[in-house]
């Protein structure tokens, strides 16, 4: 046989594999979104997190990004009120003014911004890390295996609140300790469970068709094994994004994160706290948001894996009978 | 047994290796450490005595094994900002932390297991539905809102609690409820699941044709089983206590372990820092040991493994 057709019978023996794997597995991506699509906890989520991204990325553009300026003689102002400026034009504050006299809903959608790039770009580092070392982990074994396991185990039992308070103790207070904390105890925790679904997934038959065909590790890890972990992943990193979220704005609210005047959520609702009988307002919008957000993954999340686990789908059948 | 044994030995050196952990991420700035000592005015060469004083010069893996050294020994030192004694920190504060956590610990199973057992008896009515929305908001709310929200209803408002302070009962109720609400709604979801799970077993069907009342099959059988997993998983609680204490000590002004820790990071009282780190640390990992152990209790099969 000549090198070609070699090469050609193993293709066809991958295409075969591959078409295999998307109908047998529900662990790829394409079958999570499939029945994502349908699932009511899905829906509600993505179109309260659009919302939210959408003040993120069209708000500043619309009413501006100016978290700084204070207007002393404008200071508590309520929602829906328009002020004069000192150059006699007049400003329409769309959540109103806080002690200072800054426009609250600039500052949010600022705060807004700070949370999702400290949330869904650190878990987006966690996960591109996590996976890779929980599939080299599981699917080689051996030193590597132990190593990682080692640490991750290691990472994973602790609070992220308490790991964010220790970094932030050697490090000084601010984002930078909290994006530490959180991307390595995220890190840690798919790391553990995309290990677990390798390790099931290791086993499965058309792996060791794979391995029969003579592709090399590295072909079978990424090609074969990798898509089928995707899914459990994704559901798992939506939980994960919602602990980022609370834990940026719990530490900031406390003062070990985001610096003022650099609006986070959490900062805005520690500032307004002093004047909630004045102007609620100025806490209680932050405070909000932050609720919604965290609603938003969680409910993803919970929709997800509603989608994903052939038990609980089995349970939500019963329950329409 | 021999699980149970390794499982130990495992704790032991996590213990150790926080501690290291620990130490070198307190560690990490280095030089700050006289700024919260000592006024702006001292001379370069008075911050350097007083670091050689501390023993802040020699390489940091012989600090490591001073420190470790001199806390075995119950040489505890002292704080940098106010020179009260550490050891004696550790037994007031320590005390605060004790009653908040177990009054929160308590709450989270008296309320949460009862609730969980009426939704799954009411599956799909309104009160499954009102409780598990509950459950879903509860996990939603960060805990340091919730804390704003009552102390502004119920201190600022209605005048009914203190917003801060310390120690009568009056004083812990909005602290502890708070502290216990994300774990509250946790296990509700778990006691649902758990009790779903049992109820449609085929024996709780048989228990059921063998003519036993419901409050029966329930509460004595259905009821036993979904407690194994709840009960065996406490110990996790203690770990997520700890973290959430840290912010709700701060911000009802409770004087616990979490509010010393958070005021000695920042006000770079290192010593402090570094000692309730560790002691915060360390309560985590014995949690999970025991989450560990109960799992193993409750898996007859990984007992003999």
């Amino acid at each position: 046989m000549t090198q070609t057709s070699v090469d050609e019978h193993k293709s066809a023996w991958e295409a075969q594999l591959l078409a295999f794997e998307d109908s047998q597995y529900l662990g790829t991506v394409r079958r999570l979104l499939r029945g994502a699509r349908r699932n009511r906890l899905v829906i509600s989520g993505t179109i309260l997190g659009l919302i939210v991204l959408a003040a993120a990325v069209l708000g500043p553009a619309i009413l501006g990004s100016d978290y700084e300026s204070q207007q002393l003689r404008n200071i508590h102002q309520p929602p829906f009120s328009i002020a004069d400026l000192p150059d006699q034009t007049q400003h329409f504050y769309l959540f109103g003014t806080d002690h200072l006299g800054r426009d609250v809903a600039q500052r949010l959608f600022v705060g807004i911004r700070v949370s999702l790039l400290v949330a869904l770009g650190v878990t987006a580092m966690s996960m591109i890390l996590g996976i890779l070392l929980g599939l080299v982990g599981g699917f080689t074994g051996g030193w590597r295996d132990r190593t990682i396991r080692g640490v991750t185990d290691f990472v994973w039992g602790f609070p992220l609140i308490l790991v964010a308070v220790l970094f932030a103790g050697g490090l000084g207070e601010g984002l930078f300790p909290v994006v530490l904390a959180v991307g390595l105890v995220n890190l840690a925790a798919i790391a553990r469970v995309v290990r677990g679904e390798v390790l099931v997934l290791k086993e499965r038959e058309f792996i060791e068709a794979a391995r029969a065909g003579g592709f090399s590790s590295g072909r079978i890890m990424f090609r074969h094994v990798l898509p089928n972990i995707l899914a459990p992943t994704f559901v798992l990193a939506s939980y994960y994004v919602a602990v980022a979220i609370i834990a940026e704005a719990a530490l900031s609210f406390i003062g070990l994160g985001a610096q003022p005047p650099l609006p986070s959520l959490g900062v805005m609702v520690a500032e307004g706290r002093n004047y909630l009988q004045v102007n609620h307002w100025e806490s209680t919008i932050p405070g909000i948001t932050v609720v919604l957000m965290v609603l938003s993954v969680s409910l993803i999340g919970d929709g997800l894996r509603d989608v994903f686990d052939p038990r609980l789908r089995h349970e939500a059948k019963g329950m329409e009978s | 047994m021999r699980r149970i044994v390794s499982r130990t030995g495992y704790m032991i050196l996590i213990l150790v290796l926080s501690s290291i952990a620990v130490f070198y991420a307190i560690r990490l700035s280095g030089g700050d450490a006289t700024a919260a000592a000592l006024p702006a005015s001292t001379t370069a060469e008075q911050r350097e005595a007083f670091r050689e004083r501390l023993g802040l010069t020699a390489p940091i893996y012989v600090q490591y094994f001073e420190y470790a050294g001199r806390i075995l020994s119950g040489d505890l030192g002292n704080s940098l900002t106010n020179n009260a004694d550490i050891g004696d920190m550790l037994i007031r504060h320590g005390k605060n932390s004790l009653i908040l956590g177990a009054a929160a610990f308590v709450l989270v199973f008296a309320i949460g297991i009862p609730l969980g057992i009426w939704a799954s008896v009411r599956r799909n009515r309104a009160a499954d539905q009102g409780i598990m929305t509950f459950s879903v908001v509860g996990m939603a709310i960060p805990n340091f809102w919730l804390a704003l929200l009552a102390i502004w209803l119920f201190a600022s408002t209605f005048h009914l609690l203190p917003s801060a302070g310390c120690c009568e009962l009056r004083h812990l109720i909005l602290p502890a409820v708070v502290l216990a609400f994300e774990g509250i709604a946790l296990t509700v979801r778990m006691t649902r699941s758990a009790m779903l799970e049992n109820l449609g077993q085929d024996w709780v069907r048989t228990t059921r044709a063998a003519g036993l009342g419901e409050i029966r099959v329930i509460g004595k059988h259905a009821f036993r089983n979904a407690l194994i997993p709840i009960i065996s998983l406490a110990g996790l609680r203690i770990g997520q206590i700890v973290g959430y204490a840290l912010v709700v000590e701060t911000i009802f002004g409770w004087p616990g372990l979490g509010q010393v820790l958070v005021n000695a990071v920042l006000r770079r009282d290192y010593p402090v820092a570094q000692f309730f780190s560790l002691v915060l640390v360390a309560l985590v990992v014995i949690g999970n040991w025991l989450a560990d152990l109960g799992y193993v209790a409750a898996n007859p099969r990984l007992r003999r493994a």
